[in-house]
């Protein structure tokens, strides 16, 4: 019974008041009759108030006449009673309608492409490739062949070491590992021998196989060979081998920067103004006029799309338009200030660079010009040099 | 269909006698509510007052704000401010 009263709360219902002298008389022959009645409210006059289900009301109005009780709807309920009043209102109908259509239509096409990397590294150029490859904007789901897609991405780089292609509503999200670069390998049948990759002082060589082409305090460039390839003896005459050792190097590493006395710096002043406009595919529409009010100023645009759900993004954007206002602002430095401000810039760099390896010396020049100091910072860092290159007869 | 009369069957299985029987039950909640299975029907209804037949007699109640929900052919339930409930056994 229960279920039957909220069954009818969404076929509708109707709230009736009768008005007359033998309301319980009423009562009685509608629970004979069968009648659902519920929520009976009786008022302190002679009225009572109850719900009743459309189809029951036809024999309600007997009964009524029948007790000689007046009759009348109160309210009306549930979706029939909703319908009937939009019936009125035709255009709204159309309307919705169309709308209910087009998200339809339009939820069955790609509008965004998410291009996730492992561990943020950038891959270049994914995003060409992959429309290429057939996943662009604006394209059919269904046409989407994800395994194909792939396959192609994959045949054209061979930096990606796995990729995947997820559409979820109207997003695709591509996930990418970018594959480690891997050095060339040179197979140890192969014979090769080692040259030198960096400019430095050789501090120690130690050739396990292969003969030492240079000694301990030679200075060696970019491609100088360091250890040769081949064993030479007096009765066995040459013979090649894969050249193996370990070679180490004073190498330097430079940074220079120039650093005038008179600077103008930029500074924010923290006065923005926001342009924003509706972009449609590759039409916009400024929803605001007019380049900003300041004198010098930086513009930083963002575009964002929008989603009606989390992963439905319809075809337009909404695109911002940042003005942040700036100051000039002169500086003069003195030449002790300029001399510690660029080595402690450069020092900083430097230190970043080189964490890993091992630093001996450091050495700082500076030289003094017309309108500013020109700083060099030199690091001495002992370092493993040299790379296998193969020998070709 | 329900008859008044003794079912052994009925009681050996523990059927509740309200379901066998013609027999009322009332369930009354707190002082506010009550439900009263296998009733006959209506006999007065005011905002203050309520009489409703039942096969084994009659049950009034006194009180006010009185509404009937959930009317069905052998359930009704009453809510409001209960005060006063009296019963009229039937005798035969």
């Amino acid at each position: 019974m229960l279920i039957k009263i909220l069954l009818s709360y969404v076929i509708g219902y109707i709230r009736v008041s009768i008005e007359g002298y033998y309301i319980e008389k009423f009562i009685n022959i509608c629970t004979n009759k069968k009648i659902t009645i519920w929520n009976l409210k009786r008022n302190n006059n002679i009225k009572l108030y109850f719900n009743a289900r459309i189809e029951d009301f036809k024999e309600i109005t007997k009964i009524a006449k029948k007790v000689k009780c007046k009759v009348k709807i109160e309210r009306k309920k549930g979706i029939p009673f909703l319908l009937n009043r939009y019936k009125k209102r035709k255009i709204f109908a159309i309307f919705s309608a169309i709308i209910i259509v087009f998200l339809i239509v339009i939820s069955n096409f790609i509008w965004n492409i998410d291009i996730k990397e492992e561990n943020n590294q950038e891959i270049e150029g994914i995003y060409q490739d992959l429309i290429d490859a057939g996943l662009n904007t604006g394209m059919a789901k269904h046409k989407i062949d994800t395994k194909e897609i792939i396959n192609k991405v994959r045949l054209k780089r061979d930096d990606i070491a796995w990729m995947g292609i997820e559409l979820k509503g109207t997003n695709a999200i591509v996930s990418i590992v970018k594959a480690e670069e891997k050095p060339e390998i040179i197979d140890e049948q192969e014979y090769c021998s080692i040259i030198s990759d960096k400019v430095g002082i050789i501090t120690k060589i130690n050739a396990q196989n292969g003969t030492a082409n240079v000694k301990v305090g030679d200075t060696v460039t970019v491609g100088t060979p360091l250890i040769n390839g081949w064993l030479e003896g007096k009765y066995t005459g040459i013979r090649y081998v894969h050249a193996k050792g370990e070679i180490q190097a004073k190498v330097w590493y430079t940074k220079n920067k120039f650093i005038p006395y008179n600077t103008t710096e930029k500074r924010e002043t923290g006065n923005i103004q926001n342009n924003y406009s509706i972009k449609i595919n590759n039409f916009e529409i400024n929803l605001k006029k007019g380049l900003p009010k300041f004198k010098i100023y930086d513009t930083i645009e963002t575009e964002k799309k929008i989603s009606v759900f989390s992963d439905f993004y319809l075809p337009i954007s909404v695109k911002r338009t940042t003005y942040k206002e700036l100051i000039e602002e002169e500086k003069t430095y003195s030449i002790d200030e300029a001399k510690k401000l660029g080595i402690e810039e450069l020092q900083a760099e430097l230190d970043k660079e080189l964490e890993e390896k091992e630093i001996v010396g450091k050495n700082i020049n500076t030289y003094e010009k017309e309108n500013g100091l020109e700083v060099y910072v030199t690091y001495e860092v002992l370092e493993n040099i040299g790379t296998n290159e193969k020998i070709v007869f | 269909m329900k008859k008044r009369g003794k079912h052994r069957i009925d009681r050996l299985l523990e059927i509740p006698k309200e379901v066998y029987s013609n027999e009322s039950k009332m369930t009354i909640i707190g002082f506010d509510e009550i439900i009263i299975e296998n009733f006959k029907g209506i006999l007065e209804y005011e905002t203050y007052y309520v009489k409703i037949k039942t096969y084994i007699g009659i049950v009034s109640l006194s009180g006010n704000n009185f509404n009937l929900e959930n009317l069905t052919n052998d359930n009704i339930k009453v809510t409001g401010k209960i005060e006063n409930i009296e019963f009229e056994r039937l005798v035969d």
